[in-house]
């Protein structure tokens, strides 16, 4: 039954989106084209990158079986290129803080969902063999979508103003922590030689801790502000 | 080997595959066993969850079905070297047949059965063109060599080269004076026997008796292990196989005979996969060669008569019988499988056959054989490889489960993100109570 394999991947994987755009009340805003073009930049950025790496990292033979730690570190690096396009994304829309944030989550996740999960189910999922990793990459899009939504909460709380000193060390921390998350996850299989499912585990944890300190940095930024604002002006 | 020859007389309407035991085979065949046998042993519960998530294998191969060939030309070679002075010579021919047989084509080396023939005849032309280049050692008689093919499809090739030589042309070494026809076969395994096997005892006087005497007194005098002895066995034409190659010659009124160390043409080892280059002793092979060799000699150049030692050693020295040379020649020939539906005209094996035979005889031509149209002798068919892959699938209830496990999955993270303000706001309210303290 290869195509009810296939089947059970594809509403996996992008189950959860839907679930998220229903339940955010994006489909109020009439935020559906907003997410395409997050799409876009998506597209675009990954583009720029890819032509930043093809041209200054050449391929040297590292030998087989050692990990390049220094050379993923350096192409980790480019990386950051994201956090500049989901800024840009969450720029250019209008809106309350939340809103912004769940389109650019939203659009970048769909695109990164469409363009490096497609292929790979379609093609392997309908073979005749089963294989336990493609239901492992269909729970791997699950956990890049909270992901996501934790980056552009991070670059949005970033990039404002008027944030706190004292808040700037754990964002900038965890913004680090996000955007060199695959690296360190990388060497840590390398390292440790943890088998599949494991690995899926301890990134589904970290991801877990990084959204929940987000979170919480999100709710005391915005939720305490405002009633700093109403303590001084206010009451 | 008890199987190979009830497997060959079974009819199946399945191909049967052969293949090399490896790891993976054997991983797959527990597997399936294991899949099997815990059926009749555990509770019904297990015996459902066991048949929803085990292993299954799906085995596809890739090729079509398999046809018949037509236009196969089976193809020998003849060699010969001439003997010194004038018009009607003795001739002597030495034939062996290239060609394995297996329940498996692709799988059938050969090694011994006839791989070590082809090996002796070819150290054996080596060895008389030596000494044939110097005038002093040139004997009287012609030799002929042959390799040739089809020879466990009854001796195709040595059948029509046989009619084409006797009936066809006009002058042919075959058609006047022919001393004796020895055909070699099988003598490279690790026992002690040596037999000559023959259709008529050979009358006194004879070139054939004379040969045989040689065999006995060198066999007797310089290696005492070896258990030789004549066979008689007269050509039953109600078979549907001749014996042995000796008898194509035979029923042309040539005389012949065949040396092996096999005492019978029944043995299973002529006609198996298993005749594999390990099961080949080079040094009996290369005692047996010797054997021959030096009886040959002893005959050409009628050295009994001339009151020569019985245990004198002709092929010494320079003249001595290569060990090595038999040992690559036979770990070439096992390189490749030599089944007769694999080797057609243009294939290497016969080129390099051609190529080393012209080094050391002449007049090395090519005869090919093919099969009669309406009445066709042997028919061959292709698709005897194929690729064979082996895909694990597991059986169609599980991926239902899966989809059951997966329902309930999504079901959960609907129900968290429905009530995500809940978990919101309890965050906010305990961070602000930090906060406010």
């Amino acid at each position: 039954m290869t195509l009810l394999q296939l089947g059970n991947c594809v509403a996996l994987a992008y189950s959860p989106l839907l679930i998220a755009y229903r339940r955010s009340s994006l489909s109020e805003y009439n935020a559906f084209w907003r997410c395409v073009q997050a799409g876009a930049t998506y597209l675009f950025v990954q583009l720029c990158k890819m032509l930043f790496l093809a041209t200054f990292f050449p391929t040297w033979d590292a030998s087989v079986g050692v990990y390049d730690f220094v050379g993923e570190f350096m192409k980790s690096t480019v990386d950051l290129a994201d956090l500049v396009g989901l800024h840009l994304v969450m720029s250019r829309n209008a809106g309350k803080g939340d809103y912004k944030i769940m389109v650019a989550a939203m659009g970048w996740a769909t695109a990164e969902l469409v363009m490096s999960r497609c292929i790979p189910l379609w093609v392997g999922a309908r073979g005749i063999e089963f294989d336990w990793k493609y239901i492992q990459i269909s729970f791997d899009s699950n956990i890049s979508l909270i992901h996501y939504i934790a980056m552009a909460a991070l670059v949005w709380m970033f990039s404002r103003y008027d944030l706190p000193k004292h808040y700037r060390l754990p964002v900038a921390a965890l913004l680090g922590l996000s955007v060199y998350k695959a690296f360190l996850m990388e060497s840590a299989i390398n390292i440790f030689a943890v088998g599949s499912w494991t690995a899926l585990l301890v990134k589904a944890l970290v991801t877990g801790g990084v959204s929940l300190s987000t979170l919480l940095l999100y709710i005391s930024l915005v939720h305490g502000t405002l009633l700093y604002i109403s303590l001084v002006h206010g009451n | 080997m008890e199987i190979e020859p009830e497997l060959l007389a079974t009819e199946t309407i399945v191909p049967v595959y052969f293949a090399l035991e490896d790891d993976e085979l054997l991983s797959i065949h527990e597997q399936t066993h294991s899949a099997s046998v815990s059926q009749g042993t555990s509770s019904a519960a297990e015996v459902l969850l066991h048949t929803a998530t085990a292993n299954g294998f799906q085995m596809v191969t890739s090729g079509a079905q398999s046809k018949a060939i037509s236009d196969w030309s089976i193809t020998s070679l003849e060699g010969k070297l001439t003997g010194l002075g004038g018009e009607d010579l003795p001739t002597i021919v030495i034939v062996a047949h290239y060609d394995s047989f297996g329940v498996a084509p692709w799988l059938s080396y050969g090694a011994d059965s006839n791989g070590s023939g082809v090996a002796a005849l070819l150290e054996l032309a080596r060895l008389f063109s030596k000494l044939y280049t110097y005038k002093r050692t040139h004997a009287g008689y012609n030799i002929m060599f042959f390799v040739s093919g089809g020879g466990k499809f009854n001796y195709q090739g040595t059948k029509r080269w046989l009619e084409d030589n006797l009936d066809h042309t006009d002058s042919s070494l075959l058609q006047d004076n022919v001393a004796f026809v020895l055909c070699l076969d099988t003598l490279g395994g690790n026992d002690d026997g040596l037999y000559l096997h023959v259709s008529k005892p050979p009358k006194e006087a004879t070139p054939q008796h004379a040969f045989l005497k040689e065999l006995e007194t060198v066999t007797s005098s310089r290696f005492p292990e070896v258990k030789f002895s004549m066979v008689h066995k007269k050509i039953n034409l109600a078979e549907d196989m001749l014996a042995w190659e000796h008898e194509r010659f035979g029923i042309r009124r040539l005389p012949a005979f065949t040396v092996s160390r096999l005492e019978s043409h029944r043995n299973s080892l002529r006609t198996t996969i298993m005749d594999m280059r390990s099961q080949v002793d080079i040094q009996k092979l290369c005692r047996n060669t010797k054997i021959i060799a030096e009886a040959l000699a002893r005959v050409i150049y009628n050295l009994t008569e001339k009151g020569a030692p019985e245990d004198l050693q002709i092929f010494t020295e320079q003249m001595q019988l290569q060990e090595d040379q038999l040992s690559s020649v036979l770990d070439w020939l096992t390189a490749q499988p030599r089944a007769a539906q694999l080797v057609d005209k243009d294939s290497i094996l016969i080129s390099t056959l051609e190529y080393y035979m012209n080094r050391y005889l002449k007049d090395v031509k090519r005869h090919y054989v093919k099969a009669d149209k309406r009445d066709p002798e042997f028919l061959f068919y292709d698709q005897l490889k194929q690729t064979m892959n082996a895909y694990r699938v597991k059986p169609a209830i599980f991926d239902l489960l899966l989809a059951l496990c997966i329902a309930a999955y999504l079901g959960l993270t609907y129900l968290i993100a429905q009530n995500f303000g809940l978990f919101y706001n309890l965050v906010r309210r305990i961070t602000l109570k930090q906060k406010q303290h």
